[in-house]
């Protein structure tokens, strides 16, 4: 395993325990890249241009990097291109910042063609800004031209920018053909629901727990990366359950575009299962359920959600009361369950079945005969069937979407007995 | 646990899902012809975690000044115009309109109660509080032929 110095930077006067929380949560990140943390430097003051951290503290940095023989210093704050080239330059070592650590650990996971393009866009975009202040200092010796004009700058940030625009184009591609892929399982009769929330909430122990699946699962942040969809009976109707990427707070902007084609699965559902790891601290929660609400909310559009209090296992019953009530004003539709266990499962699917998107209930008449018999089979399969009672003629209780009910009125229509 | 455990639990927080807020957003901190003219807007409305379930009462209200608002100005011409809405409830604003400030600090200005928006109604609730002022203060710039 490779060694890393977690370093963090603190504003003067700034919550001390959201400070710990994320230090924290940058040491876990540095395990799920495969990382062991030797050392955790912290300073509180306001950030330097040159270094982010003091000059002094820098140095300090430099000799335990090189008592410990550090392999990397991860900084929890956004560094600009000078900041890391300074710092290197110090520590002699390779420093990043939470967001490139993020990538790392996303391109550890990538295993699609799809998943590993949008790795790329990420990181391109990250290095777009960039660009021509790394070239600056990489070229700093060699400049073309008469006083260097930056021949090399401009050529290197087109190149990223071309490289952007291909990349997009084929991603768009792709999120066309999930869009009629949703589009066809929608006419088939399917509902979607995908499983949102933050990194390591437990999203695919239940997403395994439900659909009977066997996906990979570990105690770290973003193992699930690339979107599974398992189809799912929720009391009688058919369910595509889609397991997605965990959320972060402050994820930023363009990490968030370059992942558009993955978590469109979740803004194009019709329902979100918001999954929340009831097991942690009532500030932890709130904290991360803010980062799901903000990363979710400008493109949610008419979806129903339904939050899952993961974990409850946990806690005694007036724990875990006291975490829902503290916590209602972030948590839709909540239910309390535990993926591992099993717990509530049913309670769960039940919720979830009240919030698919609304079938038709109707009654029908259908003939008694070997046509009838085949319609009352494709009724079935298409629809859920409440009741069905055989006499003279074959009378059923059906709940179906509007196609189906459709053609079971015209066919009924059509066989029904002159009177 | 047992399951009626949890059942219990979706049973009581099934009965107090509605929150009262009064949100709140100010347009025109800027300066024109040589003061700001500022529109603020409050939209007082019930809602649950992701839904807005009814906006109650809509009020806005002008504010010409000639230097830039501070925090403290902020507040006042945030609880002035609040003073008009009927209906009580929390008021919540955007982070950046308190200047970042945290809320423990701006809290204590407020009169009533007060928080950051948080939740995806809040959020939508800010989202029709600042097209509503955006829209008034144009109406009101080219009333004013500005």
């Amino acid at each position: 395993m490779k060694r890393a110095i977690l370093v963090k930077r603190n504003d003067p006067r700034s919550d001390e325990h959201k400070n710990e929380l994320q230090m924290l949560e940058l040491k876990e990140l540095a395990y799920s890249a495969g990382y062991t943390v030797v050392a955790e430097l912290v300073q509180a003051r306001h950030p330097d241009s040159r270094y982010q951290v003091g000059r002094g503290k820098v140095e300090e940095l430099a000799r335990i990097v090189q008592g410990l023989n550090a392999d990397k210093v991860i900084f929890h704050n956004p560094l600009s291109t000078m900041q890391i080239y300074n710092i290197s330059e110090t520590c002699r070592r390779e420093v990043i910042d939470k967001f490139q650590l993020i990538l790392e650990i996303f391109a550890t996971r990538a295993t699609t063609p799809r998943s590993k393009l949008q790795v790329e866009l990420a990181r391109l975009e990250y290095e777009l800004p960039r660009a021509r202040t790394i070239i600056s200092i990489l070229k700093k010796e060699e400049r073309p031209g008469f006083m260097g004009l930056g021949g090399y700058e401009n050529s290197y940030a087109q190149d990223v920018k071309n490289r952007i625009n291909r990349i997009k184009n084929e991603l768009e591609s792709m999120e066309r053909d999930r869009d009629s892929l949703r589009s066809l399982r929608h006419s088939k009769g399917f509902s979607l629901v995908a499983l949102a929330g933050y990194t390591n909430a437990g999203k695919s122990t239940l997403f395994n727990s439900l659909a009977k699946e066997e996906v990979p699962v570990k105690d770290m942040m973003f193992t699930t990366l690339v979107p599974t969809t398992r189809s799912l009976d929720v009391e009688g109707r058919n369910v595509l359950l889609t397991d997605t990427v965990g959320f972060i707070e402050d994820l930023p902007h363009w990490m968030v575009d370059a992942f558009r084609s993955t978590l469109n699965e979740i803004f194009h559902a019709d329902v979100v299962l918001l999954v929340v790891d009831s097991s942690e601290p009532v500030e932890t929660i709130r904290r991360k359920l803010l980062a799901s609400h903000e990363t979710m909310w400008e493109q949610l559009q008419e979806v129903e959600i339904v939050t899952a209090f993961n974990k409850a296992d946990m806690l005694t019953q007036e724990e875990l009361s006291e975490r829902m009530l503290a916590l209602e004003y972030l948590t839709p539709n909540p239910v309390a369950i535990s993926a591992k266990k099993g717990f509530c499962l049913d309670i769960l699917k039940a919720e979830l079945r009240n919030h698919l998107p609304k079938w038709k209930r109707i009654h029908l008449s259908l003939p008694l005969s070997e046509e009838g018999m085949s319609m009352v089979s494709w009724l079935f399969r298409e629809g859920v069937v409440h009741n069905i009672s055989y006499g003279d003629s074959i009378d059923i209780d059906l709940e179906a979407r509007d196609a189906v009910i459709n053609k079971a009125l015209s066919f009924a229509k059509k066989h029904a007995s002159p009177s | 646990m047992p399951v009626d455990c949890y059942a219990y639990i979706r049973y009581l927080l099934y009965l107090q899902k509605m929150f009262n807020i009064i949100a709140v957003d100010i347009s025109g901190r800027h300066r024109v012809d040589g003061y700001y003219l500022m529109v603020c807007a409050a939209v007082a409305a019930s809602v649950t975690a992701d839904h807005i379930e009814k906006v109650h009462q809509v009020h806005i209200r002008s504010f010409r000044s000639e230097s830039a608002p501070d925090v403290p100005s902020v507040v006042r011409i945030m609880e002035e115009t609040v003073s008009e809405i009927r209906f009580g409830g929390t008021i919540v604003t955007e982070p950046g309109d308190m200047y970042n400030k945290p809320q423990w600090l701006v809290d204590s200005m407020f009169s009533g109660n007060f928080k950051y928006e948080e939740s995806l109604s809040e959020r939508l609730c800010m989202q029709l509080a600042h097209h509503i002022s955006l829209s008034a203060r144009k109406l009101l710039l080219r009333e004013l032929d500005i």
